[in-house]
């Protein structure tokens, strides 16, 4: 609700203008290091701990030895149990794309994906709690206070097109991962820079974007009301000349307006074709909802936003209604999986036939991964050691693996990989050198890769 | 600045950008961008090799590495002229014009980069880089002024006269006449009024108090306003949220994994700091007692001061990793009392300042010396009220509830670990742990096999114990004693010890088959004698003593049941663990608790970490101050932890920097800007002080006066500087953009505390009541709310229309660092994670939505509309007179007067034409009457909170299933008719309908659903039986009271009919009422709400004035 035309109009020819074109000059100072391949970044990213050895990293070894004790030397050291057998994915492997990438049955639209991704199955984190390993692949830290990688980009390159945030964040509807919103905060860069949330389906979908229920004038009243409020500041700012604070907070104005027209027309999906609805799976149950986020992601990123994330899961609680599958990973997993696999494969299909694949990153991740061994006698407990994020677009070479882990899917064994390489190499594909896009708090220079982090470019295209 | 350059030249960019707050520079922030973008890439890239500290040999004596020396130039003079790019040395330089001076000398600039130097200069060569831009020589850092003494100055000469009010105005009047500007006049009595009393008290001054203030003829009227304000209670609250922003404080302790989030006392050290800023607590007493209350001597009975160690103790709690909350003590207490940027110093010598890593673990060993005692020392004053004496009864209870349970479950185990086949387990599982050694790797033995490893350890234990001698257990020891392949052949050669027990004996008269058939022998045997009493055989009674014996294997003692707990039982025992704590955190009678720290019995002296890292402890390092105040050879500390003499060497007038630090946050607060406007970071690499003789002046006078910081309050506010006004003067904006000479007072925005406090006390309802426990923000949390935090989530359902929100001022909110809410967040809020130098103020959308659309504005304008003043105004223009006066404190212009009356016209106008009061949407049910082609519509009775139904209780005895809620419903039997949801026209419209009838059962026969025009009869109908069906009208006519009937009916079969169906109306626009595609729409879901009268309706006209009122910059900003 909330035709705001009008009231924009009228302050087309007046103060609106210069107060806007100060807001838009925003843009204008975008500024990259070097060349980018990417302009734009969806990130979706499992909470709770997506299972490498059910999704992704295909491991013979534990078929064969499906039951038998785990013992791949030296102490196993687990989050909370004991370590129990070696555990067979309850899904099968079967290779596909021109790349021969294995993949489990859990994930049959992703695997007509392959040759456009580049798996790490050979990620490393410095923490199995959920909390810290959730900061650390959002913020580079394991504490908090620290900017998201969305914040980063806000500083980079301006907080934003004129009317939608650039940072954008659709959490999982039933709630928050692991810190909540802290994993987009703008930690210690200005407010400006932290992830707007977007409840996708709710009828207020960011906070106070409409009056909540039963607090309905109209319109047209908002908008007088408006047009009161612009009078009342302008009269107030004669006499104070000088003062852009004062004309920033009038411009805000208009950016709300503006938000309040452009946000539900990004969020109308109805306005799509029944064709696309169903290849995001809007018509089928099991993944509608996470569907329907990652198709209003790719409606947000057509309309000018430059990160997106969008969550599948919520925090920890019984039922599980997360990754973190310590109990019983065929239904738990078996749930999650159906509900991101077509939605997610969906994006990256309908990214490229738009041609917009071409300049976004797209980024598959979670916090850790899970053990190759059981937990109870049907779940799997956390595993830190390796696990499998992946990348696709924006310059990334399409059927490539970088690096690889040992034969139980256990450790990694071949390039362990850190977030931090995966941040400097988004970063490098944005166009920023990771060591040089950094801000001085409490006295030190901070990056999103803290000390680490290398380009992995064996993945660029 | 946005991006940064290489590492190798960062060392170069000192002061520049990074840790600017972002409204350093708001006037010529094009050109500094401009600057960012072009100019700077190129000085560092092309001429700073030559032309900075990073030259080998500086060239032709000129640096253009800062702002000043490059307007200094060189050896040839100045090289800029700004405004004038010919007149520039550097720009024909960089032209080539002169074959003597050509740069960079081996290699031209691009003509782009020319063009964009000389675009520069012509704008006045805007340029924000300031300081000292050398790298920090590490000998030289202890030279620094702001580790030297304050220095006692002569109180500089000016020409001016008559404008100076007192010494503070000397300085600043010296420095503009150096600069060959005027202050300004001072502001009228209007301003001053609002600003003294929004910086003291965070409140706004009522009509009352101005009239009075603008009134008093007396020479001394402000000095009276200045210490009126000083002496109000609502001061302290004020300052303290202030000095919490540095104290990081929270109510919460952040992320933990299951023990309890909330910090039940966190209050009490919020509630000291409001009290201490109230009574003037001579600072260096406010910061020993935050530091070490617990040390010092207490007169009377009176411990509150102990909560003072909140300061220490509020932090994150990092999962309790110990290393984590020491280095957030020493941060807080470092940047927070001396601008020292210690923490810096964890892993590598710090960068810049003269802190080396063994300084900051001699502050480390000070904490690792501090314990937190388990029961945190009461500090109320112990009356039994009825409040209190029901919380000890509720306290009473949960114990007993705990140590009911930890019974129950010591005889469950004992009961488990008395039958035949545990004791089995245990003897096979000792046997196959014989060659385990320690307790760890034994209990982690145990636990495999799915025992308990404490139960393990106590029978390995003992069967050790008892050796092969033992009468009971020596036939074990010699079963045991056999390899298992030898088993079966050497079973029958084993001798029974002299003196075993005949019923052991007898057991074992045919030897066992394996060792297991050995332990299920001795497992029989026993559970056979577990008995209650003692048994007269002496035999028997032995093998009772085994299980039953305190020294047994078995008999665990209650103390130690913990360790016999699985995952189930712990999580059981945590349960009510969180009970307890809940019932202590939020129960009103919960007796208040200091959090404090203690000195550990035995000190520990600490090690360096090498890198940072407790597993790599390198040398040993005294605890004791650090070096670049007390010297490279200070005394160690003697008492206890030492954390006393470490507050003393903080408190210390011989401390360079506490006082400085402390006057200039006081400045800063009072002025939007600090005197060093990094307030810190006081370090090598900080920002000089723009007035560094004034910081020292008011340093040492703060020292003088007893650290008393209402005296400094006293005498800031009352100089001329800040009774000035705030004014514009381009040509000093153009010189001076960021006001560093302060030429003007600075134009400040209320933060988030003022501006929701200020919203709250114009509705002349804002609940004033002093300290205790946190409180919600919304008393009734909405959906999005819940959504929001964690905490609040499983605390009762929520109607978002009777939503009600705490009327406290805002340093009681409840603070959740883990889940800080969006309104917060939105608002810049300090962060409660570390310690917060200053607020960041930006300017975003979100914070404009707040203002228009949050149900805790629009109830603010509702209160302020119906105050009697107001809405008992005589006339609409008294009423707009009587607006202005409670929101702005001053008189309306006639014209202002005018607008207000005809925008309030105009708005009842229209909404005469538009909005009726019957509500858009009713709940009810009733029949569709084919032949009438009308439904019979009863509403439903009762509301539960979310749902509309026949009553309380589902079935309602009379009405059934029938239920609607925001999303669907069920249509209840046959006899019912139907559940109806009705929309009234609020005018003459057409509108279309969407939304999705949902059915998800597969059982019964499905539901089906009607639309129906009190006009048109039934428009459409749909059926749904374990489907979705699209309810999708494109076109609609009604005329205004027309109604729109949603019904939804059983078919054959009631029995699995729950449905979803949320339509959602839309209203057509056509005409040329406006131009654009009109979103005005009714949605079921979003508009759902309980019976009318509560919940909110549309805004009337005066509310809708009174808020753009309050949302104007007018309301937000202080002059």
């Amino acid at each position: 609700m909330g035709d705001r035309r009008e009231f924009l109009k009228q302050l087309g020819g007046g103060l609106g203008a210069v107060a806007l074109s100060q807001l838009l000059h925003e843009e204008a100072r975008a500024d990259a290091h070097h060349v980018p391949r990417a302009r734009r970044v969806v990130q979706l990213f499992m909470s709770g701990a997506a299972s490498q050895c059910d999704l992704f990293d295909y491991k013979p070894e534990l078929v064969r030895r499906d039951g038998e004790k785990f013992d791949p030397g030296g102490k196993v050291e687990l989050f909370q149990s004991e370590p129990g057998r070696v555990m067979k994915s309850p899904w099968t492997w079967a290779r596909h794309g021109a790349c021969g990438k294995w993949m489990s049955s859990l994930v049959p639209h992703l695997a007509r994906c392959v040759d456009d991704i580049a798996f790490i199955p050979s990620m490393v984190s410095k923490s199995n709690v959920h909390g810290p390993a959730t900061f650390l692949q959002n913020t580079g830290f394991v504490l908090p206070g620290f900017p998201s990688m969305g914040a980063w980009l806000g500083y980079a390159f301006g907080s934003g097109r004129a009317n939608l945030p650039s940072f954008v964040v659709l959490p999982d509807s039933r709630g928050f991962a692991p810190n909540g919103p802290g994993n987009w905060s703008a930690g210690f860069l200005p407010a400006a820079h932290q992830g707007t949330m977007i409840g996708v389906g709710r009828p207020n979908p960011i906070h106070d974007l409409f009056p909540a229920a039963g607090g309905f004038a109209g319109p047209e009243a908002d908008r007088d009301t408006l047009a009161a409020l612009e009078r009342l500041n302008r009269a107030h700012r004669a006499g104070r000349e000088g003062d852009s604070n004062l004309d920033a907070r009038i411009a805000s104005y208009e950016t709300a307006a503006r938000l309040q027209l452009a946000a539900p027309e990004a969020l109308d999906v109805s306005q799509e074709p029944d064709s696309v609805r169903r290849l995001y799976g809007l018509d089928r149950k099991a993944c509608a909802e996470f569907g329907l986020r990652c198709l209003v992601a790719r409606r947000l990123l057509e309309r000018g936003v430059r990160f997106v994330q969008v969550w599948s899961g919520a925090d920890n609680g019984f039922p599980r209604r997360n990754w973190d599958s310590h109990e019983d990973l065929a239904r738990d997993h078996g749930e999650m999986g159906e509900s991101m696999d077509q939605p997610a494969a969906a994006l990256l299909l309908d990214l490229k036939r738009r041609g917009m694949l071409e300049d976004t990153l797209v980024h598959w991740t979670t916090e850790f991964g899970r053990m190759p061994c059981s937990q109870g006698s049907r779940g799997r407990d956390h595993n830190p050691f390796t696990w499998t994020c992946w990348l696709a677009g924006g310059g990334i070479r399409g059927g490539t693996t970088y690096g690889a882990s040992d034969e139980w899917s256990y450790k990694a064994a071949e390039h362990p990989t850190a977030g931090y390489d995966v941040h400097a190499t988004m970063l490098h594909l944005l166009g920023l050198d990771h060591e040089r896009l950094v801000y001085r708090h409490h006295g030190i220079d901070r990056r999103l890769t803290d000390v680490h982090g290398h380009v992995l470019r064996e993945l660029i295209a | 600045m946005r991006i940064a350059f290489p590492a190798l030249l960062s060392a170069l960019l000192a002061a520049e950008g990074a840790a600017r707050p972002p409204q350093a520079s708001p006037d010529d922030r094009e050109g500094i961008d401009f600057f960012e973008r072009k100019i700077r890439p190129v000085l560092v890239e092309k001429c700073y090799s030559c032309h900075s500290p990073q030259a080998k040999i500086l060239k032709g004596g000129l640096r253009l590495d800062t702002k000043d020396l490059l307007l200094k130039g060189g050896d040839t003079g100045p090289s800029i002229v700004p405004g004038d790019p010919d007149k520039s040395l550097l720009l024909k330089a960089i032209r080539y014009q002169d074959e003597d001076l050509q740069m960079p000398p081996k290699e031209r600039l691009s003509a782009a980069q020319v063009a964009d130097f000389e675009a520069w200069v012509r704008r006045g060569a805007p340029d924000p880089r300031t300081g000292v831009e050398a790298k920090a020589d590490p000998s030289a850092g202890k030279s620094h002024w702001a580790f030297r003494k304050p220095a006692d100055v002569a109180i500089p000469p000016v020409k001016t006269a008559g404008w100076a009010k007192n010494e503070v105005d000397r300085f600043v009047l010296a420095a503009l006449e150096k600069n060959g500007m005027k202050p300004q006049p001072e502001a009228d009595r209007r301003t001053l009024i609002r600003r003294a009393t929004m910086d003291l008290v965070g409140l706004p001054p009522s009509p009352e108090e101005v009239d009075a203030f603008v009134a008093d003829r007396d020479s001394q009227a402000y000095e009276k306003l200045v210490d009126r304000l000083l002496a109000s209670t609502h001061y302290g609250e004020r300052w303290a949220r202030h000095w919490l922003d540095v104290a990081r404080y929270s109510d919460t302790k952040g992320y933990v994994f299951q023990e309890e989030r909330r910090y039940p006392f966190a209050y009490t050290y919020r509630d000291w700091v409001v009290r201490a800023f109230n009574e003037d607590l001579p600072y260096d007493q406010f910061l020993v007692q935050q530091i070490a209350a617990d040390r010092l001597p207490r007169v009377g009975d009176d411990k509150r001061s102990l909560a003072a160690m909140g300061f220490l103790t509020v932090g994150r709690r990092f999962l309790n990793r110990i290393e984590d909350i020491i280095d957030d003590r020493i941060d807080v207490l470092t940047r927070g009392t001396m601008g020292l940027t210690v923490s810096c110093a964890r892993c590598h010598d710090h960068k810049y300042d003269p802190i080396p890593t063994k300084d900051y673990y001699s502050l480390y060993g000070v904490f690792a010396s501090s314990v937190e005692p388990r029961d945190l020392p009461l500090i109320g004053t112990g009356q039994k009220t009825p409040v209190v004496l029901e919380y000890e009864r509720g306290l009473e209870k949960l114990k007993a509830e705990l140590e009911k349970y930890k019974q129950d479950r010591l005889a469950e185990k004992l009961k488990l670990h008395r039958t035949a086949r545990s004791i089995a387990d245990y003897l096979t599982a000792a046997a196959e742990a014989a060659a385990l050694k320690d307790e760890r790797a034994l209990r982690d033995f145990g636990q495999q096999r799915d025992l308990s490893g404490h139960a393990a350890v106590r029978w390995h234990e003992h069967l050790k114990k008892a050796g092969p001698k033992h009468p009971v257990f020596g036939a074990w020891a010699a079963y045991a004693a056999i390899p298992e392949k030898d088993f079966a052949a050497k079973a029958g050669t084993v001798k029974l010890p002299e003196g075993a027990n005949p019923l052991v004996a007898a057991a074992f008269k045919e030897p066992p088959k394996s060792l297991r058939e050995a332990a299920d022998r001795y497992g029989a045997l026993l559970a056979k004698h577990d008995r209650g009493e003692a048994l007269p055989d002496p035999h028997e009674e032995a093998l009772r003593q085994v299980l039953h014996a305190p020294e047994g294997p078995v008999a665990v003692p209650l103390a130690d049941v913990e360790k016999l707990y699985n995952r189930k039982d712990r999580d059981g025992h945590r349960a009510v663990e969180r009970k307890i704590e809940q019932h202590k955190a939020t129960h009103a009678g919960a007796p208040e608790q200091a959090m404090v720290l203690n000195d550990a019995p035995s000190p520990v002296t600490p090690r360096v970490f090498i890198r940072g890292n407790p597993r790599t402890p390198g040398p040993e390092v005294p605890r004791r101050f650090v070096s670049v105040i007390a010297g490279d050879d200070a005394p160690a500390f003697k008492e206890g932890s030492g954390r006393l003499e470490l507050a003393r060497a903080i408190a210390s007038p011989e401390n360079p920097l506490t006082a400085r630090v402390l006057v200039n946050r006081v400045w800063m607060l009072h002025f939007g800007q600090g005197l060093v406007r990094t307030p810190s970071d006081f370090g090598i690499r900080s920002d000089p002080p723009t007035h560094p003789e004034l910081l020292d002046w008011l340093a040492l006078r703060f020292v003088a006066d007893g650290w008393s910081i209402k005296a400094l309050h006293r005498r800031i506010m009352t100089s001329a500087a800040y009774r000035q006004g705030s004014g514009d003067v381009p040509a000093y904006r153009e010189a001076d953009p960021e006001n560093r000479l302060l030429w003007k007072m600075n134009r400040r925005r209320l933060e988030f505390e003022a501006m929701r406090d200020s919203l709250l006390a114009v509705t002349g309802k804002i609940d004033l009541a002093i300290g205790g426990r946190p409180v919600p923000m919304s008393t009734n949390p909405t959906v999005r709310q819940k959504m929001e935090a964690e905490t609040i989530r499983n605390e009762g359902g929520g109607d978002p229309t009777q939503e009600s929100f705490s009327r406290r001022r805002s340093i009681y909110l409840f603070i959740d660092r883990q889940n800080l809410s969006g309104t917060f967040r939105a608002f810049d809020f300090a962060g409660p994670d570390t310690h917060s130098p200053q607020r960041f103020q930006t300017t975003v959308p979100q914070q404009a939505l707040f203002l228009m659309n949050s149900p805790f504005v629009l109830e603010q304008a509702a209160l302020v509309a119906a105050r009697p003043e107001v809405a008992g105004g005589a006339d609409p223009a008294a009423r707009v007179r009587a607006l202005y006066r409670v929101l702005y404190g001053r008189a309306p212009a006639a014209e202002e007067v005018e607008f207000g009356r005809r925008f309030v016209e105009e708005e009842a106008r229209r909404a005469g034409a538009v909005a009726k009061d019957a509500p858009a949407w009713q709940y009810g049910f009733g029949r569709y009457d084919e032949s009438a082609r009308k439904v019979e519509f009863r509403p439903l009775p009762h509301f539960t909170g979310n749902s509309w139904a026949g009553g309380p209780k589902l079935p309602d005895p009379k009405l059934g299933w029938l239920l609607l809620t925001a999303e669907g419903g069920h249509p209840g039997g046959p006899a019912h008719g139907a559940v109806v949801r009705r929309w009234t026209a609020p005018k003459d419209l057409e509108v279309s309908i969407e939304g999705t009838l949902g059915h998800r059962a597969p059982q019964g026969d499905g539901v089906r659903a009607r639309i129906v025009s009190s006009r048109l009869g039934e428009l459409a109908s749909w059926t749904a039986h374990g489907t979705d069906a699209e309810t999708r009208m494109s076109r609609v006519e009604v005329k205004e009271g027309d109604t729109l009937d949603f019904v939804v009916e059983c078919r054959k079969d009631e029995n699995s009919d729950g449905f979803s169906w949320a339509p959602v109306v839309r209203a057509i626009e056509t005409g040329a009422t406006t131009g654009a595609t009109a979103a005005v729409e009714w949605s079921a879901a979003a508009q759902f709400s309980g019976p009318p009268g509560k919940p909110r309706r549309a805004q009337g006209p005066w509310e809708r004035y009174a808020q753009a009122l309050m949302m104007s910059n007018e309301f937000m900003f202080v002059d």
